[in-house]
């Protein structure tokens, strides 16, 4: 346990090490990955020029939920950026899994030890310029409770997408083809959250309230810390369930995940 | 002639092989179309109609702009960069035909596969689940497939000129990857053109982003008629020969490059 | 002694998608797809005793590679058993292999972007290797290798010969007792080649490393291995000795001379002529009947030569003589 942690932070210091050797490249694809985040925001708020509000929600309340999604998220692609379904199923391809498999060190702490993509830094910068835009137009009213529970929101966003990374990273062990699928989850779930959850037709609502606990991640803790009525009467504790929901996508997905690696070593590629 | 057709053959063939790929990009595809239904639907609110368009016509954009993601291919294509890097560029331009033609034969075969594969079923999709509009008169469906065809050419145009920037740096995935960044909020893929600013609309036609989906999207709603239909069809074909010329000109420098430099 | 590795009746098969002819097949095969099922690996049985060093043999789709993947603990047999250095492989994954050292044919298992040493160092922190023993032992590579003119570059900017050399010390830092080699001299000239091979054979002479080794090269088996295996279609043909096969099975070597002159014919003793083109003559000759240096000796005593080369009958075509041929008793099994 504590080799693979020594060896993690090895692994990543490596990564760091050797992507800022290329300067120029590096602050381009930073600058790039984090104009997305903006230039997305940018544009929402230019559409709401036109519509003002969307469904009760002003710009600066979907900026706050936007902002929060977009931080975690960026900060969830940089830890577990060698989980990113899309790179992990080319890598397995390429036969880098094999090789992994070769050394005697824990598999989940070599996968994310094996990419750590700094660039994310442009991303996470400019989804927390978004959110402290939103904090400055919304009027919070911030207690203590409310300033304690927001890293763990955080965290437990972490935790989700992270699980969502790993969940796409196993079932690329059985497409091999590109799964560009995953993108209902990650960046799906990434576009659902960052708006309240009464625009969604039932069913779709349903599926992330149940299936995929996406509204406890975002929507609940945003409508606790606006002070926002709960328009689907769920008991109150719902918005406090951002970590719990976090954590368990993220143990299911490692359950999956070792399931997924028993079925890799029957086909092997 | 026969080998550019050829060519796009066996590269649509190609495109059926991925099976797995294609249902899930259909999947993905009708998912985020449904998504942002929801969006556009709670930002109407109760308004009928906003800038001169409908709900309903809004709803068909989201189903239209997702349905021609593939045939477009908006959201990354490296494969001229990959080539220039892995040097099997230099054996391609050895080939009885341009490079410029050489890749547009290709990525031929693989629009026309997409849009057969792709585009198609999530249209028909989309016609079961929402109110959607069609094209009204048979002046509208020739003008589509007009601008459609358009579109393809410039969107390429667009895509290879971005990835001839590796022939001068081996680090070009940020610049091209940029790219595809202007593509997705220029062209009027994210939000229909009409929902912007007046000043931001005007700036963005100044681009030839807006005739790769925007003018596609106005045709198949009938936002354009008669005459604006003319202006924007010539518009498009404008751009196809200014970034046709461009294309050539630029590769013919890269090339130059590559000779000199020995790759 | 018990053998370090025991092989017994290993199969493996893999069910594949059939992709059907046409535009129609491909659409087919999009609605409705067929499957068919690949013995890649069947029914193999075989013991290794330590400090051996095999050549396994086979043409491409043979079913080598699947064999290794077992071996190295990659890849699940569908039946058959497996006991290597007293582990099944794919069980305890990790207890295995800190004791087994791998290099997979032209894919480096170093970081792309890191000059060699760092890498190296890496490997030390992963297999826990003891600073003395980690130390002793690179000294000693870097040495037989040659890595200190291209021990502080990063791997992405070395030759493949270099790389495969870089590969070959990270493979065995951690002194492991067996050691897979897949194509490891694939694309080197020969130069580079032989000093490779030489370093294979130290390891397994002096370190007494157990050794497995893939290769198209016959050259590489001929200078390096006592016992070869060859499998095709997923069977074992042959396993013994080298010497043995290329007696029996080799076929003919030839002798390609550039001669100065042009002769009208050019006789000697113990190889037949083959073919001619000018003044260049092929002749042909058994190895049982005459040596190589033998016969130079005799066709330089006789005419005066501008060039020579000796060509040897490939792996492929002696694999194929005895498929083809049923040279083998169990060959005749093989072609069912």
């Amino acid at each position: 346990m504590r080799h693979g942690l020594m060896l993690y932070f090895r692994l990543v210091g490596v990564q760091i090490r050797s992507q800022m050797q290329y300067r120029i490249p590096f602050l381009v694809e930073m600058a790039s990955t984090g104009l997305i985040t903006f230039a997305s925001f940018a544009t929402l708020a230019l559409v709401f020029q036109r519509f003002e509000h969307i469904a009760g929600w002003n710009l600066g309340e979907v900026a706050f939920l936007y902002g929060m999604v977009e931080t975690s998220f960026g900060v969830m692609d940089m830890l577990f950026s060698g989980f990113d379904p899309q790179n992990f199923g080319r890598q397995t391809r390429l036969g880098r899994f094999d090789q992994l498999m070769l050394r005697p060190v824990n598999l989940t702490v070599q996968v994310l030890g094996s990419e750590f993509i700094l660039r994310r830094l442009g991303r996470i910068a400019q989804g927390t310029l978004v959110l402290v835009i939103a904090l400055n137009w919304v009027d919070i009213h911030w207690t203590l409770a409310k300033l304690c529970y927001l890293p763990f929101v955080f965290i437990g966003q972490i935790c989700f997408f992270g699980g969502l990374f790993i969940i796409g990273a196993t079932i690329s062990f059985w497409t091999l083809e590109s799964i560009e699928f995953m993108n209902v989850f990650t960046y799906g779930g990434t576009e659902m959250m960052s708006y309240p959850a009464t625009i969604y037709q039932d069913w779709l609502r349903k599926f992330f309230t149940y299936i995929l606990p996406a509204v406890f991640i975002n929507y609940y803790p945003a409508l606790f810390i606006l002070d926002k009525p709960d328009p689907f009467h769920m008991p109150a504790f719902a918005s406090y369930l951002a970590p719990a929901a976090g954590f368990g996508v993220l143990a299911a997905a490692l359950a999956f995940w070792r399931f997924g690696i028993q079925h890799y070593q029957s086909t092997g590629t | 002639m026969r080998l550019f057709f050829e060519l796009a053959r066996r590269s649509f063939q190609r495109q059926l092989t991925y099976r797995a790929a294609t249902i899930a990009g259909l999947v993905t595809n009708f998912f985020f179309g449904v998504l942002r239904v929801a969006v556009l639907t709670a930002f109407y609110g109760v308004q009928a109609e906003v800038n001169g368009l409908s709900l309903q016509g809004a709803i068909t954009f989201t189903g239209l702009t997702q349905a021609i993601i593939g045939y477009l291919s908006l959201f990354g294509w490296y494969e001229v960069m990959n080539s220039i890097y892995t040097g099997a560029v230099a054996t391609d331009l050895l080939k009885p035909m341009g490079y410029y033609r050489f890749w547009m034969a290709q990525d031929l075969g693989r629009a026309v596969a997409q849009l057969v594969m792709r585009a198609l079923p999530i249209m028909l999709a989309y016609a079961i689940f929402f109110p959607i509009t069609w094209p009204k008169s048979v002046g509208q469906w020739l003008a589509l497939v007009v601008a459609m065809a358009l579109a393809w050419m410039i969107s390429f145009s667009v895509r290879f000129l971005a990835n001839l920037a590796g022939f001068w740096t081996p680090n070009a995935l940020g610049f091209v990857r940029f790219a595809f960044i202007l593509m997705y909020f220029l062209t009027g893929f994210l939000m229909p053109l009409r929902f912007f600013p007046d000043w931001f609309v005007r700036l963005c036609n100044l681009t030839p982003f807006p005739y790769i989906i925007n003018t596609v999207v106005e045709i198949f709603l009938g936002v354009l008629t008669g005459p604006q239909i003319v202006v924007a069809l010539l518009s498009q074909l404008g751009w196809v020969v200014i970034l046709g010329v461009a294309c050539q000109l630029i590769l013919r420098a890269g090339v130059r490059r590559l000779v000199i430099q020995g790759g | 002694m018990t053998p370090i590795i025991r092989v017994h009746h290993l199969h493996k098969h893999f069910r594949l998608t059939r992709n059907r002819h046409g535009l129609l097949g491909a659409v087919r095969g999009l609605i409705a797809p067929e499957y068919r099922t690949v013995r890649a690996v069947d029914g193999i049985s075989f013991d290794l005793a330590r400090g051996e060093l095999v050549g396994y043999l086979g043409p491409n789709g043979a079913g080598k590679s699947t064999t290794i993947k077992m071996l190295a603990g990659l890849l699940v047999p569908t039946s058959g058993e497996i006991v290597v250095n007293g582990h099944v492989p794919w069980r305890e994954r990790q207890a295995y292999v800190a004791r087994i050292g791998a290099v997979f044919g032209q894919r480096t298992t170093l970081w792309w972007d890191l000059p060699v040493s760092e890498s190296l160092d890496l490997l030390q922190h992963i297999y826990k290797i003891p600073a003395q023993q980690f130390q002793r032992n690179l000294d000693e590579f870097r040495q037989l290798l040659g890595l200190d003119a291209f021990i502080n570059t990063p791997v992405r900017a070395l030759s493949l010969g270099q790389r495969m050399r870089a590969d070959l010390c990270a493979a065995l830092l951690h002194d492991p007792d067996l050691l897979f080699l897949d194509e490891p001299t694939i694309g080197l000239d020969v130069v580079a080649k032989e000093r490779i091979r030489q370093f294979i054979q130290h390891v397994n002479r002096v370190r007494g490393t157990t050794v497995i080794l893939t290769t198209h090269d016959l050259s590489d088996v001929e200078k390096l291995c006592e016992r070869v295996m060859i499998i095709d279609h997923g069977r074992l043909l042959y396993d013994g000795k080298l010497e043995f096969l290329r007696e029996k099975f080799g076929g003919k070597r030839q002798l390609v001379v550039d001669f100065a002159e042009n002769y009208s014919d050019a006789p000697v003793d113990g190889a037949e002529i083959a073919g001619r083109d000018g003044n260049r003559v092929t002749y042909e000759f058994e190895r049982r009947v005459i040596a190589a240096s033998e016969l130079i000796g005799r066709l330089s005593s006789q005419y005066r030569i501008n060039d020579l080369e000796v060509r040897e009958p490939d792996i492929e075509s002696t694999i194929r003589r005895i498929y083809e041929e049923k040279l083998l008793e169990n060959a005749s099994d093989a072609a069912n």
